[in-house]
């Protein structure tokens, strides 16, 4: 039975709801007071409003140190394994749900448990591979070590989602004359659409946001992605915090964009894909 | 990679005046100095190795005992001759027993040399502006001068970080010692260590440091000192170079001096910056690197960057330079690298002691006081056993 909210539980649910935006959106904030602040400020007028307000750390980080340059690595090396990863994930996550093999479903595990080992453990034998592979300090390197991830996540995701997709839909295709091929492009994937894009868009945020790979097989300072360029901010025990908040305040852009742009698939895709096994 | 661009950017520009000279191809990758275990480990891994690199003694220790080191005797010794010599502090890092004889690496730099800060703008009207002779006395002059919590006296972290490990330096001023002469047995549990554990964990008590003392990060210090929270630090320079840069107010209020005595002796310790060649470097390159070195160590060069960077002398032609005789810090510095206690002294500076101080025990004995209230005989007893699982593993 339906029944109606009382004022007095209306006015809980937004102070709560509020008091939750504040504690999500406070560090957010802190951290854009920060990025507007000088150095000596920062430490001695530790206040909730600017003091002084200034943009020299903005300046100082794209101008002095070229951080549109990590920007762009970071950009091409998260959209590359993005790309590349949906590709070839949409069509092994097919191929796990609507193909009947043997070991299928052991193939679908182990694609997780691959996805679940620490990146920690892999970054030795990665380093072998890379270096034997001559793709060390290389972009395109670091875009095939970040499949080593996110291809499984992506293939496992788009299992749920395809499951969710009537296989009559595309059996009706096949028996308009499609191919299966025709079947999987011009029927499941548009169908799949929203959860392509949720893919996509987490595919994107942890490439985006991975340090211990980059960090290890890049050694160009002009081909450091944005969480290394970061991380060089802090030298021995100096943490220049403006220029940190700065660069978290310039990196943290795109991928809100992004959320913003794909929020509504973001959230309708990983819950599809969440209630599937 | 250290603090100072001005120093990096000069080291790269050396090198690459050297590579068009020679006519050799040269690319120089600076890492962040936190990273260059992690680098280098994945590197030897990867059959990646540069042909020459910067690492610290402890890291060279480690290289050397697995093979992954040149001995440079050789360019040690042609170097000093060109230079005046090395200081003692050089020779007698370097003559570890660990490292079996050889020297693997050339010293650019003295370091880890920490000089302690003060905030004679709050200790002058209390009548405490002379710089502290004793550990006791930056106590009792924390007492004087701390007004919490607008600020505290004494801003030295009890956390597990490589700053903290002071205390094993305060706890050998106040005559402890981890280990026996023999560096095999470890002998932490003495009247010594007491005595410290009871001073420190007394200044707890009486609130002299800062909150959050056992858990500050590396920057734990330098961000209580620039914020006016803490009246002392203990730091190699880079709190310097960064208020001479954004705080001048602060500079003005800041007094310089070196690390006090203790009870029992005074320990002021020193290491050195080297510069080394992995033994996967080809026999041509091996000699270009060694040519490589001794035009890094030409003193107008190392004088250009000393004055930027945030070290002491490691050659007696260094002691000259302007900054070690008008920068108030880098004269600090040179004093500890002339006169200050090499390595690890008086404890046998080995791969256990390594372990030991990587493990934080000094200041986990601490913690084990102050934050879980353990009694300071139990601390005792539990981190002497600790101790004692890292000695008898390296003595097997």
């Amino acid at each position: 039975m339906l029944h109606r909210t009382t004022t007095s539980q209306k006015i809980l649910y937004y102070t709560l709801l509020v008091l939750l935006a504040l504690a999500i959106l406070f560090p957010i904030y802190y951290m854009i007071m920060i990025s507007l602040k000088l150095p000596k400020d920062i430490y001695r007028t530790p206040s909730l409003l600017p003091v002084n307000t200034t943009l020299k750390n903005y300046l100082d980080l794209f101008e002095k140190r070229d951080f549109f340059i990590n920007i762009r690595n970071s950009l091409i090396v998260a959209a590359a394994a993005t790309f590349v990863s949906v590709l070839f994930s949409s069509m092994a996550a097919y191929s796990l749900v609507r193909l009947r093999y043997l070991y299928r479903n052991w193939i679908g595990r182990l694609i997780l448990f691959t996805y679940l080992t620490p990146s920690a453990l892999l970054f030795i034998p990665l380093s072998v591979i890379i270096a034997r592979l001559d793709l060390s300090n290389t972009l395109h390197g670091l875009v095939f070590i970040y499949l080593t991830f996110a291809a499984p996540l992506s293939t496992w995701l788009l299992m749920g989602y395809f499951k969710g997709i009537p296989v009559e839909l595309e059996e009706q295709a096949r028996v308009d004359g499609g191919t299966r091929f025709q079947a999987f492009y011009r029927i499941l994937l548009p169908l799949s659409a929203p959860g392509m894009i949720a893919v996509s868009v987490f595919t994107f945020t942890a490439a985006w946001n991975e340090f211990l790979f980059a960090l290890i097989f890049i050694t160009s300072p002009k081909l450091q992605t944005v969480p290394v360029a970061i991380s060089y901010l802090i030298t021995g025990d100096v943490f220049r915090w403006g220029l940190i908040m700065a660069g978290a305040v310039s990196s943290a852009v795109p991928v809100m964009i992004l959320y913003y742009l794909a929020q509504r698939f973001v959230v309708q895709g990983l819950a599809a894909g969440a209630v599937k096994g | 990679m250290i603090f100072s661009e001005e120093a990096n950017d000069a080291v790269v520009e050396r090198i690459e005046e050297w590579g068009a000279m020679k006519g050799v191809d040269v690319e120089v990758v600076m890492i962040n100095e936190n990273e260059t275990v992690q680098r280098i480990s994945a590197a030897i891994e990867a059959g990646t190795m540069p042909d020459a690199f910067d690492l610290g003694v402890d890291f060279a220790l480690l290289l050397s005992q697995t093979g992954q080191l040149q001995a440079l005797d050789d360019l040690y010794q042609q170097i000093g001759d060109a230079h005046g010599g090395w200081l003692d502090a050089m020779d007698a890092i370097l003559a570890s027993t660990d490292f079996g004889g050889a020297i693997y690496g050339i010293p650019y730099a003295a370091s880890g040399i920490n000089v302690l800060y003060r905030r004679v703008d709050v200790l002058e009207p209390v009548g405490e502006a002379d710089a502290p002779a004793t550990w006791q006395e930056i106590a009792v002059n924390s007492a004087a001068g701390q007004d919490p919590p607008s600020h505290y006296g004494m801003g030295f972290a009890l956390s597990n970080v490589g700053d903290a490990n002071l205390t094993t330096t305060m706890l050998q001023s106040w005559g402890g010692r981890i280990a026996d002469d023999a560096g095999t047995t470890c002998t932490l549990d003495s009247p010594e260590t007491r005595a410290f554990l009871e001073w420190i964990t007394g200044a707890f008590a009486d609130g002299l440091f800062p909150p959050g003392v056992t858990t500050w990060d590396g920057g734990g210090d330098n961000t209580a000192y620039q914020s006016g929270n803490a009246l002392f630090i203990a730091n190699p320079g880079s709190v310097y170079l960064n208020i001479r840069e954004n705080d001048p107010e602060l500079l003005e209020a800041t007094r310089f001096s070196g690390l006090p005595a203790g009870p029992a002796m005074h320990i002021v310790p020193v290491t050195a910056k080297l510069r080394g060649i992995p033994a996967s470097t080809s026999p041509e390159k091996t000699e270009l690197a060694k040519d490589l070195f001794a035009f890094l160590a030409e003193d107008e060069f190392m004088e250009q960057y000393m004055s930027a960077a945030i070290y002491g002398p490691a050659l007696d032609s260094q002691l000259e330079f302007a900054v070690f005789n008008e920068s108030p810090v880098h004269i600090g510095l040179a004093d500890a690298a002339l006169n200050g206690t090499p390595g690890t002294f008086p404890d046998v500076d080995n791969a256990a002691l390594a372990e030991y101080q990587t493990n934080f025990l000094t200041p986990r004995m601490i913690q084990r006081i102050v934050v879980d209230n353990l009694s300071i005989d139990d601390s005792i007893a539990e981190t002497q056993a600790a101790c004692q699982a890292i000695y008898d593993k390296h003595n097997q």
